[in-house]
């Protein structure tokens, strides 16, 4: 259809709809997933726009695993939402998205296009109005990221990165802050209560051992995926985390790369997805010497049976 | 009471005025000082806004009083009187700010009689202008805000600083105070790294309680009468009624949120901002040309 004038067959600019046909085929065959990438986008706009709209309501509130660990109906919807667009154009892509995964059942990650959803990170935030509420996608081809969105939906900030292509923060581009000065930096990490006594007393010690460098302070917003964003745009230095979840960190993963930080293990090592565990920093410097401070405690894996 | 509307209006614009200043540096290099430990920053910007907001407020009300961060870090003296008081902290969240971490804040209580008359919080980043005048509620921008009302600390989100004090005792009574929450057990433990920021988010709703040690008059002035007038309750870490010259505040949505945290809570020794403890030895009140700002 020709975009100037509707027809069908409109002789006259028959020669730009073949022109524009050509372009889009260049496109695609240069990167095959931008268009994925940019259907991601608009899902995600959509969801939300349908996380503010309930943010007017009454939220009422289910426990998952643990009385801190909740899930409404507004999660569910939008994940259904995303699911159901992304199944619609792209009925052969797999999916991994937190509230269709049945509480501890693994999560394999295959070859095939897989989408890693969170659709309200930070629900503990949403149900109470805190200001941090993110949707999370991530996108993975033969097991690596090829981009992520990040939508924090209160603030209407919008990150994306595709591999190689750069990170932006509402279509502006962000970077790391460079920071490779441990005692000169901005921690984020989460808190959360532990039934096993020793890995709740390991997970504190773990944050007095940081602020003991010293570092300048430690915040604690209270979404994983907005947590990497502050720290891909510079406002933040670091965040460590042990026991999040494949669908908090996928989306994040690819726009700290692209801002130009680091992500890694706890150990040191490389970063894996389905570890529950990760640092990202502005510097290899700064996300080494977290690591050397980290005691381990047992989190599970995404893919075994917890 | 209507006569201080005046003063709460003028300082509302002159909280605006000083923002164009953070907002400006917010984006620049900053040459950072150390006051009392790593933790504690201080900034040309400080000082520069601290003038910048004394020097109005003298022009227009030159019989009025003051009590500013940054003067009393330079050795002026920290007193309340009954006289017409401005309390202002020109950037709270300087770590914040030095890192570009969105939450900075410009706090401005005003107090006569020792009462506080009304209280001005400006976020300035978020460009939310947080205040209340005593018996006229609360409000953000033009919005009326209003605490939670969560009476059941089992659902609540609560707020605190992490990392403020650094030396051992402080440090291990902090930690102690989040794991003893957390096993309460409540919903969750936040930190956005400015006290009058974090207050006010129980104001809004968006939290439901707050507490901390350690902070100083100047965080705390304005965002008590704020979380006051939307409903909530101010009171100290031990239980007893709220004294902003105490160093230590909960603040929440409602009287029984606010009682089960002092009963988990505990608080380090910390000396009282309108008292010297030991001379010179003032590292309390951030003293950074080692004089005590009382004069002794």
């Amino acid at each position: 259809m020709c975009e100037l004038t509707g027809l069908t067959a409109c002789k006259t600019h028959s020669r730009r709809i073949f022109l524009q046909g050509i372009e889009k085929t260049k496109i695609v065959m240069d990167d095959p997933w931008m268009e994925c990438m940019d259907h991601c986008i608009a899902v995600t706009k959509e969801a939300g726009k349908m996380i503010r709209e309930a943010l007017q309501k009454d939220i009422s509130i289910m426990q998952k695993s643990s009385p801190v660990d909740l899930v409404t109906e507004t999660d569910q919807k939008v994940e259904t939402l995303i699911i159901s667009s992304i199944k619609k154009k792209y009925p052969d892509h797999s999916f991994i998205g937190e509230e269709s995964v049945a509480a501890g059942a693994p999560s394999i990650l295959t070859d095939n296009p897989t989408w890693i959803i969170d659709p309200i990170d930070g629900t503990t935030n949403f149900v109470h109005r805190f200001p941090f509420v993110s949707v999370s996608v991530g996108f993975t081809v033969n097991k690596e990221i090829e981009f992520g969105v990040v939508y924090s939906c209160i603030e209407e900030k919008m990150y994306t990165a595709r591999k190689g292509k750069g990170a932006f923060c509402n279509g502006l581009p962000i970077k790391v802050s460079g920071q490779e000065d441990i005692t000169k930096s901005l921690v984020l990490t989460e808190m959360g209560f532990k039934s096993d006594a020793q890995n709740f007393r390991t997970m504190m010690t773990n944050m007095e051992s940081i602020l003991s460098i010293p570092v300048h302070g430690i915040r604690a917003p209270g979404s994983a995926a907005v947590n990497m964003c502050l720290v891909a745009c510079g406002a933040a230095d670091a965040y460590y985390h042990i026991g999040i979840h494949c669908w908090d960190m996928a989306g994040g993963a690819a726009i700290i790369r692209e801002a130009g930080g680091v992500i890694m293990d706890i150990t040191g090592g490389p970063f894996d997805l389905m570890s529950r565990r990760l640092i990202t920093a502005s510097s290899k410097a700064i996300a080494e010497h977290i690591s050397q401070k980290i005691q381990l405690f047992p989190c599970g894996r995404d893919d075994t049976e917890n | 009471m209507a006569e201080w509307t005046e003063c709460m209006n003028f300082g509302m614009a002159i909280a605006r005025e000083a923002s164009e200043v953070i907002l400006e540096a917010f984006k620049a290099k900053k040459d950072v000082m150390l006051k009392s430990s790593p933790a504690d920053l201080v900034t040309e910007t400080d000082q520069r806004v601290e003038k910048m907001l004394i020097s109005s407020i003298r022009a227009r009300y030159p019989a009025h009083k003051f009590i500013g961060e940054e003067s009393v870090a330079a050795g002026e003296k920290l007193e309340l009187t009954e006289a017409p008081t401005w309390i202002i902290d020109p950037i709270d969240g300087t770590v914040n700010f030095v890192h570009r971490f969105p939450f900075v804040a410009i706090s401005i209580a005003f107090a006569v009689n020792k009462q506080t008359e009304f209280g001005i919080v400006y976020s300035c980043v978020e460009d939310k202008m947080y205040w209340a005048q005593r018996g006229r509620g609360a409000f953000m921008n033009d919005v009326s805000l209003h605490a939670s009302g969560q009476q059941d600390i089992t659902k609540s989100l609560v707020v605190t600083e992490i990392g403020a004090e650094r030396d051992d005792v402080a440090l291990s009574t902090m930690t102690t105070n989040i794991m003893n929450l957390l096993k309460v057990p409540i919903q969750g433990i936040r930190a956005v790294g400015t006290a009058a920021v974090d207050m006010v988010l129980v104001a809004t709703g968006g939290a439901d309680a707050y507490y901390h040690i350690g902070m100083h008059c100047w965080d705390i002035a304005a965002s008590a009468l704020i979380v006051q007038e939307s409903g909530g309750v101010v009171l100290d870490t031990d239980g007893t009624e709220f004294d902003m010259m105490s160093r230590k505040v909960i603040a929440a949505s409602s009287m029984p949120v606010a009682k089960r945290i002092a009963q988990v809570v505990r608080a380090f020794p910390c000396a009282r901002d309108d008292e010297c403890p030991n001379g010179m030895d003032n590292d309390c009140h951030g003293i950074s040309n080692g004089q005590c700002c009382q004069g002794i």
